[in-house]
């Protein structure tokens, strides 16, 4: 393999490796109520 | 708590000129699917096929679409944040040079200046008009969602900044071109890779103008409409990212089967393929926030507006997959099924939530009740009848089409000519353009039921002035 192709699959892996963290941070538990809590917040805006 | 003096006047503005460009673009839709199936019917050169043809997509993308989307933005981004606009007067700069940017566009492609590029065919300077343009408008979003009162952001935030900065990158790049006088540059890339960048582009467009805004509105508009929230935030957020994610490596699927690298193609093809986990990850979101509430589509107008629109998604973003498979887009490619395709989109998806936010806006924005829900209805089944009858004859040409064209003698020369295709497809242009028509009538009915809305309307109902402050 050469540097080219290694740095791609670096990119790669690494999207990945942020992308498997937003989704760990979005569904702990720990987080549940904050994460949801914008879409009743939204409801009260205007109404 | 006191409630934030928000800006309405600029979003008004911003609907009238939206729906002016929509109408425009409907209008010139309709006479281009004429000049499809009556060939006499043009008059050199200004108002030529090829003339109008640019117009009628610089129109719908960039004068409806686009500016809904402005208009949308600045009401949702104020209540989201719950903040006054950043900056009313930029947002007033915006709005005449939006419209100075638009009739730039319009009369220099009706003059013929173009650099060809699909989607992108407006000549240096314009380009840089539309980058002060997007600039003016970034600059008073972000700067309001930086001032925000609310920690938490919604979901249509997210689709919202998205947009705004992938619009900017996208444009950016693809405009880079020198140039050899005031309406001729010359692309900065060359060969293959002017047309990888192009359509790197001109998807990303899709992504980050026909589908990232309509999500951001759908999130917002459909709670709004039924009362409920949405079925789960953390859901959209997930779907979010991975669309994001996903998105920006789909563009070669335009260019399947040419001298694009083989492993971009592929690349393209399993992006493309993957990106129905996203796009149906928002769909499902909709329906299942109608838990409950699936009665309101009997009796709420919007709700049906918005249900149909994303359910249009739905199909739009399972039928984009198919196409980007190599044998398949093999079979399709170069036929009008794909402007069947391309109109589920435009006139199913984008056009049928810019209605509903539209509906939404202007009994608040005005201080009137809707003119006549009845007509909104007219409106609805009119638009979305012509719509079918569009996409679903297109699609059945398309196949037709690439039968015909694939179709050989046993000595292995072609069955058809190219001229046998063309005659056989008169009938489903025919039905395009009828099917136009009645979707022109419907927009019709729902500019009067607007205009009277704003003339006629009856005082707003205590909730409504309430949701204002006006009160
Ligand atoms: C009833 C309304 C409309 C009619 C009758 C109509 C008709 C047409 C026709 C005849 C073409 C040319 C197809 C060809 O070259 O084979 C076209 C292309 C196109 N239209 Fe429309 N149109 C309508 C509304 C819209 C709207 C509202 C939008 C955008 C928001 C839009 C976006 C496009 C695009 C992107 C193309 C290019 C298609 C391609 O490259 O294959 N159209 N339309
Ligand atoms: C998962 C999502 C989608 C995928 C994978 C996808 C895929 C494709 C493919 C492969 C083509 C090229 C067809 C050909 O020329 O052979 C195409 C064309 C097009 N699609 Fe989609 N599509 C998707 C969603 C959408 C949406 C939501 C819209 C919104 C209106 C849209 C608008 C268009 C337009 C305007 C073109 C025409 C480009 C041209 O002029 O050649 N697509 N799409």
């Amino acid at each position: 393999m050469d540097l080219a192709s290694i740095l791609y699959l670096g990119v790669t892996f690494g999207l990945f490796a942020i992308f498997a963290a937003i989704v760990f941070r979005t569904y702990r538990r720990k987080n549940k109520d904050r994460n949801e809590s914008a879409k009743y917040s939204m409801l009260d805006d205007d109404e | 708590m006191d409630k934030p003096s928000y800006n309405t006047d600029i979003v008004r503005s911003f609907i009238n000129w939206s729906i002016v460009w929509g109408l425009v673009a409907v209008l010139v839709g309709v006479i281009v699917s004429f000049q499809m199936i009556a060939p006499d019917l043009q008059l050199p050169p200004w108002l030529t096929f090829g003339r109008l043809r640019p117009l009628h997509t610089n129109a719908g993308i960039y004068g409806w679409g686009v500016g809904t989307i402005f208009a949308m933005f600045l009401y949702i981004v104020q209540r989201l944040c719950k903040t006054p606009l950043w900056s009313p007067g930029l947002a007033k700069f915006q709005l005449w040079f939006f419209n100075a940017t638009i009739i730039a566009a319009a009369v220099t492609l009706l003059l013929g200046y173009t650099t060809s590029k699909e989607y992108h065919e407006l000549e240096w300077p314009i380009d840089i008009m539309v980058v002060i343009l997007w600039v003016s408008f970034a600059i008073n979003i972000i700067m309001t969602i930086i001032k925000r009162k609310e920690e938490q952001m919604y979901i249509s935030l997210w689709y919202m900044m998205a947009a705004i900065i992938g619009v900017a990158i996208l444009y950016l790049v693809n405009s880079a071109a020198v140039p050899a006088s005031l309406f001729k540059s010359y692309s900065a890339y060359a060969g293959t890779n002017d047309a990888n960048v192009h359509w790197w582009f001109a998807h990303n467009a899709v992504a980050m103008a026909l589908t990232a805004p309509p999500l951001a509105m759908f999130y917002y508009f459909l709670p709004k409409s039924t009362g409920v929230p949405i079925y789960s935030h953390r859901l959209s957020i997930i779907a979010f990212w991975s669309l994001i994610f996903m998105y920006l490596w789909t563009g070669a699927h335009h260019l399947l089967w040419t001298p694009v690298p083989d492993w971009i193609q592929t690349l393209a093809m399993a992006f493309s393929v993957m990106l129905i986990a996203p796009s149906w990850g928002s769909v499902i979101n909709g329906y299942l926030s109608m838990n409950g509430q699936w009665h309101q589509m009997r009796e709420n107008y919007l709700v049906k507006f918005l249900i149909l629109g994303i359910t249009f998604y739905g199909l739009q973003t399972l039928q984009g997959p198919m196409q980007s498979i190599r044998t398949f887009s093999a079979f399709i490619h170069y036929t009008d099924w794909v402007p069947g395709h391309i109109h589920m989109g435009t006139l199913g998806w984008v056009s049928l939530i810019g209605f509903a936010g539209i509906y939404y806006l202007v009994p608040r924005v005005y201080g009137k009740e809707l003119y006549s829900v009845p007509l909104a209805n007219l409106h609805f089944w009119l638009v979305l009848i012509g719509q079918l009858i569009f996409s679903v004859s297109l699609w059945i040409a398309g196949v037709l089409q690439a039968g015909m064209w694939n179709a050989m003698n046993d000595d292995g020369s072609l069955t058809y000519t190219f001229m046998e295709t063309m005659v056989e497809m008169y009938p489903y242009w025919s039905a395009r353009a009828f099917g136009g028509v009645i979707y022109l009538v419907g927009v019709l009915v729902f500019i009067y039921n607007l205009v009277m809305t704003v003339k006629k309307g009856s005082d707003p109902s205590p909730a409504l002035v309430e949701a204002e402050g006006r009160a």
